[in-house]
């Protein structure tokens, strides 16, 4: 698949049903609406709005706050696999290649799940289909006996080889880690190559890919950089492609004795307006940061949705915002479940 | 030691003497020792205190990030990333001395680890996860600390209460018992050696009639 061409795609038709499907989605006043609402209110709530065939489905077998959670992931790999399906030529091989994040999520739950010794019936309820990868061959990576084996199956499957160094220092210490950074490593490689920059859109999709990777970099470096991690053992976490951090500016990043030290590097960054007062708050936590991020990486995926309608970019708008709808109910679910106040709910969520 | 128990000898007198030297001495000590305990005990107790109160709020932060954690990345991504958590926390556990008493010590080998030593991908997990990790990292090191005072002040209390104990026994029996023995023996032996000198007087008045 890498680089494949497959012919042009059916941006009309696939637009088209993604802006019907776009209109569904639930707008900023419904979460305004949730946060007063108590668990079974929002239960119902979601039910009413587009969730109540997976919120039936799995009434049997999970209940509570556990039954939001799963029925909106179900919800959301349903639609992506339609769109998917819908989908044929670049517009297919493009969101795809997008959606082989999921597959590797899935990768890793099942990875995580047997080397710790859950058993494959709970280890299904938490996967989310909603990548290339459907419940089918899902079941036979979970069916397979050895992490090998399914190493070697999911590799097969999507047609990428994990590095042999990272499997033999999974084999080494039997830890994932080097085998999941080695993944999402292997993922934006391929996204990266799977887009041409052939027209305006592609160039946008990939401009928005290569922002994301930057978000990405600087979380991991400011996370490391609190554990009072530098340099070198910095930078191999670092992912390549990255728009506006570089490979310099990241050993730069990398290098710095703290947080506040990298503060100055980072006043020449696109989405630096939208972190400034999180970096400023010098709280200790990163999350106001990671959250503006989020909110500037959306913003982008939104903005250039508007210009360029029949192409890969409204369809990805499109998932990036059914994904925050489903992390928003979540997470004002859960809030509201576990006792969090209100307004660091609303602080969380991503609107 | 029951009076009837005793033949008023000499050398039982001189044995309740040194039995009487011997538990004065010992009710000193366990009187000090009793002291000391409970000026220890005080020391200790402040220090559960304190450590009742950060485990009580590392307790309170560690939930609140979990929370965060799992309403932002879903329970599913929190449930793996603990899936794939690798080294258990370690402690080693030694013992001191506090006024003879042993009391454990409890030292904290690997409880923190960097995120890089986990065993879950750096690049994906995200800082909500990283931030209750650790927070419960600190509450494990809070409550490794707070196990040890707690136990210290449990065996402080326990004890306490024995020496307590020994030395109300020392002080309201053993002590008395003993002195009210060798009343007796004295009050004896001076009785004896009353009679004898009557009875050598007896002796004396016949010899010369």
């Amino acid at each position: 698949m890498l680089g494949r061409k497959s012919g042009g795609g059916n941006y009309a038709y696939v637009s088209a049903k993604v802006k019907a499907k776009k209109t569904s989605l639930m707008g900023d006043d419904a979460y305004g609406k949730m946060l007063m609402m108590s668990l079974p209110e929002i239960s119902r709530f979601i039910g009413e709005s587009g969730y109540q065939k997976e919120m039936a489905e799995l009434a049997g077998r999970i209940e509570g706050i556990d039954l939001i959670e799963h029925a909106t992931y179900r919800n959301m790999a349903r639609a992506f696999s339609s769109i998917l399906h819908s989908s044929q030529g670049e517009l297919r091989d493009m969101m795809s290649a997008y959606l082989t994040k999921w597959d590797i999520w899935n990768l890793k739950v099942i990875l995580r799940g047997k080397t710790y010794g859950a058993d494959a019936e709970s280890i299904r309820e938490d996967l989310v289909p909603a990548g290339r990868l459907d419940s089918t061959m899902l079941d036979r990576l979970l069916s397979m006996e050895t992490d090998k084996e399914i190493i070697a199956e999911f590799g097969r499957m999507e047609h990428l080889e994990v590095p042999p160094e990272a499997i033999n220092a999974y084999k080494a210490d039997g830890c994932l880690r080097d085998i999941e950074d080695a993944l999402d490593k292997l993922y934006y490689k391929r996204l990266l190559m799977s887009t041409d920059r052939s027209s305006t859109p592609k160039r946008l999709f990939q401009e928005f890919i290569r922002r994301e990777i930057d978000t990405i970099n600087l979380e991991t470096i400011l996370i490391l950089k609190t554990e009072g991690i530098r340099g070198d053992d910095v930078m191999k976490y670092v992912i390549s492609g990255g728009r506006e951090i570089d490979k310099k500016l990241a050993t730069q990043l990398a290098n710095a004795d703290s947080v506040s030290a990298a503060v100055n590097d980072l006043a020449q960054l696109d989405f630096y307006e939208d972190i400034k007062e999180a970096l400023g708050a010098n709280t200790g936590s990163l999350k106001d940061l990671v959250a503006g991020m989020k909110r500037y990486h959306i913003g982008q995926a939104k903005k250039f949705s508007h210009l360029y309608p029949l192409s890969v970019i409204p369809v990805i708008d499109f998932m990036i915002h059914k994904n925050i709808e489903v992390d928003n109910i979540r997470i004002i679910a859960r809030g509201i479940e576990s006792g969090i106040d209100r307004d660091t709910i609303k602080g969380l969520l991503v609107i | 030691m029951p009076t009837q128990e005793i033949t008023p000898t000499r050398s039982a007198l001189l044995e309740v003497k040194k039995k009487i030297k011997l538990s004065k001495s010992g009710y000193k000590i366990m009187k000090m020792k009793r002291d000391g305990l409970i000026i220890e005990f005080f020391e200790v107790l402040e220090k559960a205190k304190k450590m009742r109160g950060s485990v009580l709020s590392d307790y309170d932060q560690a939930m609140q990030k979990i929370s965060v954690a799992r309403a932002v990345e879903g329970a599913i991504a929190v449930k793996s990333a603990a899936y794939a958590l690798k080294a258990g926390p370690e402690v080693k556990l030694g013992s001191k001395s506090i006024m003879g008493m042993m009391v454990p010590k409890v030292e904290c080998e690997t409880i923190r680890a960097p995120m890089t030593e986990r065993g879950y991908g750096v690049i994906s997990t995200s800082a909500y996860i990283e931030e209750a990790a650790q927070s419960f990292e600190k509450l494990l090191e809070t409550l490794v600390k707070a196990a040890e005072v707690e136990i210290t002040m449990k065996k402080l209390l326990d004890e306490i209460e024995k020496t307590k104990r020994r030395v109300n026994a020392l002080e309201f029996k053993v002590i008395p018992e003993l002195q009210e023995a060798e009343a007796f023996v004295e009050f004896r032996l001076q009785e004896m050696e009353r009679e004898n000198t009557i009875r050598l007087k007896h002796l004396k008045k016949k010899g010369e009639a």
